[in-house]
Order: structure tokens, then C-alpha cells, then sequence
């Protein structure tokens, strides 16, 4: 099995701080893998020195095959590395069909119709603007965004952030819907409960080292070690929302 | 008097046009890429010295499009070899920058062309005056506001259709995320530099048209440039045309009533915008906080 992307030793900081120290992870090709850990364990600056918007100052990052410690992120995307970031950052000066246009991706199928064909409510809200929509619209339309990339590997910064239940339910499905298209998943999520159930591998994060990695079931089959590990308090784990069976 | 105030208010809209096309290549440069561009009447006064070179081989007509394209070009290579370093830093280091480059600009036009007027020739039948009555509504007014019409209904549409301007709009408010949707945003904001200095190099044609060619006349446009962004709202398009436009109006009609005043109430409309709407007429809240 190959791996979509390969990072070993990363050393990340802003400014003089120091957050990430020495993180090794790697995401498997036609895989879900998720990145769990508390608040402030450096989950968000690992994704962002992967998509080189924080490059890191020490450690490689190989992606599809290519260096890309040192790559502009407009490099990084044209590979084919779609970043849906925390609080979605959708353009709100702009209308939905706007949005869509502003990827500059490789040629794939992704099209702005078969957007509106997976995600009928941005369709029906095309020439809203971005600021108008609600918080789930918001999420599907930053996800689209970066399938218009036409992406081999989707880096989601916890997607299911601030929606309702229901809302939730639908962003798991679409992330399951990605690996079922065979694309590769790298997920960060508060949100342990279905993450785990939706991961094939997962990793933990805290103070900028990776302290535990392995296959998602694993960690889920342990319940007292998620809650060490991950800081989840009894309200994520014990949600009421239902398992969803990863694929394959 | 009618006749008076209309002549003012003429006037003022055609001064008011000239703000427009130089604040809106301003406020192009200031809402992509943070930098307040002090050398933008430099790179107007390069579009008129460019025309007055040009014009003996091109014609006016050539002139006036090939003036402003070689304008753009200039500016590429300055924001190439210059401006791109600021990118990022504290607006000080841009504005120290571009404040010399824009003595550098006047000092070279003195020196390649001397420090004395120079003409722009307009074709005849564009200076004629449309009627005896209305002496001062020449063809070449006419004809100044429409390309500036066109150019700024050009920039909107531009703006508003293309993938390219769309890009501009969305990376005015988040050019992190524009960057990483695969868009190479070294290359956008050279773009868009260049086409806010294409519009500084059109206004420079059309000002030595009409005035004549110095090379301090860029100084005398820069300021009320800003104020008409200031009075729009910072961050706002639309809201630089209208500004431009009403504050070209308000220097008009005062210069009927009390023409020693006619500078100072740009000020005092932007005193009482922004003691009224500090973000501007049309300026998005909170944008420069």
C-alpha cells in the first residue's frame, strides 16, 4: 500500500513559538485517516505546514511521490491537495456560483454541475452570497470548493465544527462518499466518536508529538485511553448520533 | 449664473472622472496587496510623457492606447523587482517606498524631458466646442469622460465575469484561501498591480490631452485619489467611482460660490463622511481594522 502523503519530523513554528515538534504521519492512498487531540496540540498548524501555508522549518513532506516541505500552496493544490480549513473561509463578498469559480485545479470530472448534482442546496442558493449562507451550507460549499480542485488527497480542519446534528450526520457521509471515490482523507476533527468510526488509521496528537497512531478501531475499542489521549469530554464520545460503517 | 454653474459642475465632473480612473487603479493595488501606492501620479505622469513620445510615430489614437499598455509594463517590472518584497510587512515599508520612487519618477521625466509644459497633440475635430453657447463642452471632454466610462465599466465587468477577476475580488478578503485553490497569487497581485497602473497611465494620456504635460501633475491628482477612496469606503469599487465623482462635483460648484475653497471641501466632505460613517459611503464594516 502507498501512501498519499508521507511527513517525517516536522518542526513547525509561528514566530518564536515552537508548535510542532517533530510530527510524523502519514496518510494511506484510498484511506481515511484522521488526526485527533486537544485543543491546541497543533492538530490545525500540521495541517497547514502539509498544505504549506506554515511551511515547517525542519522535516520533509512528500506528496504523490514529490518533496513539497518547501512548495507555495498553490503548488500543493495543483498536485491534486484539496484544504477545506477551520471555520471554512468561504468567500462572503462572493455569490455560491462565485465560490466555485475561484479553484484553479488540475482537469478531472469535478464540474461546477456535478457540484450542484452532489449538493442540490448550492444550487438553489448559486447567487447568494457567501455571507447568506447557513453554517452547513457553508461547510458544503468550502468541501465543493476543494473538490473542484479535482483532488487525489481532501485535508478536512474539522469540518463538522459548530453544525447541527443532522448537518453532521450529512458532512460524515460526504467524507465516507470521498473514500468511495477513491480519494485519499486526511481528517481533523473534535468530534472523536465518529471520526473513529468513519477512519481506517488514526493518529493522536498532543504538545506537537505524535503519542499514539494506529488503526481507527483500535483506538475506538478503548474508551478510557480516547479520553487521555484526546481530551474528548463524555459529550463527544457519548453523542447520539449513529456509527457509520467505513466502507470497504 | 445657470450657465455658470453648469460650466462648474461640468468641470467637476470631468476632474471628478480623472479621480475616479486614478483612485480606482489606488484602490485596485490597496485591496489585493495592502500597499498605499504614493508613486501612482508618477506612473500618470509616465502615460503622458509615453503619449507625447509616441504620438509623432502612432498618432493620438495609438498613443492612446499603446501609452498606457507600456505604463502597465513598467509597473510589472517596478512591482517585480520592488514592491513584491513588501508584500506582507508593515504598509510603512510601502508606503517609504513608493513615496521615493515617486520623487524618482518626477525627477526623470525632468531630466529626459525638461522641467517646461510639453503638448499632447488632439486630434482637430475633438477640440471644437459642440455649440456657442456651451463653449466649454468641447468634443475632447466628451470624449475624455466616455473613455473613462468605458475603461471603468470595462474594469467591472472584468471584475465581475472572469475567473480572473473573480480571483481579485475573493483574494481582497482572504488571499491565504485563494492560495490554496491553486491559485498563484505572486502572479495575481502582478496582474492586478499592472492593471491599476495601466489605469494611472490612461489617465496621464487623457490629463495631457486636456492640460498639457509637467511633471509634477501626478502630485496635484494623488490626493484627492485618496480622498475619493476615503469618502467610498475603503475596500469598495463602487464606492471609489462615487466618490471620485462627488468629490470632483463638490470642488466644482464651490468654485462658483467661493472659489478660494474649492480644494478645501474635499476635505471637510471627508471630515464629515467619516464623522457620520466612519467606514465611508460604501465601505465594508471593519474591513481595515
Amino acid at each position: 500500500m502507498t501512501d498519499a502523503l508521507t511527513a517525517a519530523g516536522l518542526h513547525t513554528f509561528y514566530g518564536k513559538s515552537h508548535i510542532l515538534h517533530g510530527v510524523s504521519l502519514n496518510v494511506a492512498e484510498g484511506m481515511i485517516t484522521t488526526l485527533l487531540g486537544r485543543n491546541g496540540a497543533g492538530k490545525t498548524t500540521t495541517l497547514r505546514s502539509l498544505v504549506g501555508l506554515t511551511p515547517a522549518r525542519e522535516g520533509r513532506i512528500v506528496t504523490f511521490g514529490q518533496d513539497t516541505t518547501r512548495w507555495p500552496p498553490f503548488r500543493i493544490a495543483a498536485l491534486g491537495v484539496g484544504y477545506v480549513p477551520e471555520g471554512r473561509r468561504i468567500f462572503p463578498n462572493l455569490t455560491v456560483e462565485e465560490n466555485l469559480k475561484v479553484p484553479n485545479g488540475r482537469a478531472g470530472d469535478w464540474s461546477i454541475e456535478r457540484i450542484y448534482a452532489l449538493f442540490p442546496r448550492l444550487a438553489e442558493r448559486k447567487s447568494n452570497r457567501g455571507r447568506q449562507l447557513s453554517g452547513g451550507e457553508q461547510e458544503m460549499l468550502a468541501i465543493a470548493r476543494a473538490l473542484l480542485l479535482n483532488p487525489r488527497l481532501l485535508i478536512l480542519d474539522e469540518p463538522s465544527q459548530g453544525l447541527a446534528p443532522r448537518v453532521v450526520q450529512e458532512v460524515f457521509a460526504i467524507v465516507a462518499r470521498m473514500r468511495a471515490e477513491g480519494i485519499s482523507v486526511l481528517l481533523v476533527e473534535q468530534n472523536v466518536r465518529q471520526s473513529l468510526a468513519v477512519a481506517d488509521h488514526a493518529f493522536v496528537l498532543d504538545d506537537g508529538m505524535v503519542v499514539w497512531s494506529g488503526p481507527a478501531v483500535e483506538l475506538a475499542a478503548d474508551e478510557t485511553r480516547v479520553r487521555t489521549l484526546t481530551g474528548a469530554t463524555a459529550e463527544d464520545w457519548e453523542g447520539a448520533a449513529p456509527r457509520v460503517l467505513p466502507a470497504g | 449664473m445657470t450657465q455658470l454653474l453648469l460650466f462648474n459642475v461640468t468641470n467637476g465632473l470631468i476632474i471628478g472622472a480623472f479621480y475616479v480612473l486614478m483612485a480606482l487603479g489606488l484602490s485596485l493595488i490597496i485591496n489585493l496587496s495592502g500597499v498605499i501606492n504614493f508613486a501612482h501620479g508618477g506612473f500618470l505622469v509616465i502615460g503622458g510623457y509615453l503619449a507625447y513620445a509616441l504620438t509623432p510615430a502612432l498618432g493620438f489614437w495609438g498613443a492612446l492606447l499603446v501609452a498606457p499598455l507600456l505604463t502597465a509594463v513598467i509597473g510589472l517590472v517596478v512591482e517585480r523587482l520592488l514592491i513584491r518584497r513588501l508584500y506582507g510587512r508593515d504598509p510603512l515599508y510601502s508606503l517609504l517606498l513608493t513615496f521615493g520612487l515617486a520623487f524618482m519618477i518626477e525627477d526623470g521625466t525632468r531630466f529626459i524631458w525638461g522641467a517646461q509644459g510639453l503638448p499632447v497633440t488632439v486630434p482637430d475635430f475633438l477640440n471644437q466646442p459642440l455649440s456657442a453657447s456651451l463653449f466649454f463642452i468641447t468634443g475632447y471632454r466628451l470624449f475624455m469622460v466616455a473613455v473613462v466610462a468605458v475603461a471603468v465599466a470595462a474594469l467591472f465587468l472584468l471584475l465581475r465575469y472572469t475567473r480572473v477577476g473573480i480571483r481579485i475580488r475573493a483574494g481582497t478578503l482572504d488571499l491565504e484561501t485563494v492560495s490554496t485553490l491553486g491559485v498563484n497569487v505572486g502572479r495575481l497581485r502582478s496582474l492586478n498591480f499592472a492593471a491599476g497602473i495601466f489605469l494611472a497611465g490612461l489617465s496621464g494620456v487623457l490629463a495631457g490631452g486636456q492640460l498639457g504635460l509637467d511633471p509634477t501633475m501626478g502630485a496635484g491628482l494623488l490626493m484627492p485619489s485618496f480622498i475619493a477612496i476615503i469618502v467610498g469606503g475603503v475596500g469598495s469599487l463602487p464606492g471609489t467611482l462615487v466618490g471620485g465623482l462627488l468629490i470632483g462635483v463638490a470642488a466644482g460648484v464651490t468654485a462658483v460660490f467661493f472659489p478660494s475653497a474649492s480644494d478645501a471641501v474635499m476635505y471637510v466632505l471627508m471630515a464629515v463622511v467619516l464623522l457620520l460613517r466612519p467606514r465611508g459611503l460604501m465601505g465594508e464594516e471593519g474591513l481595515m481594522t
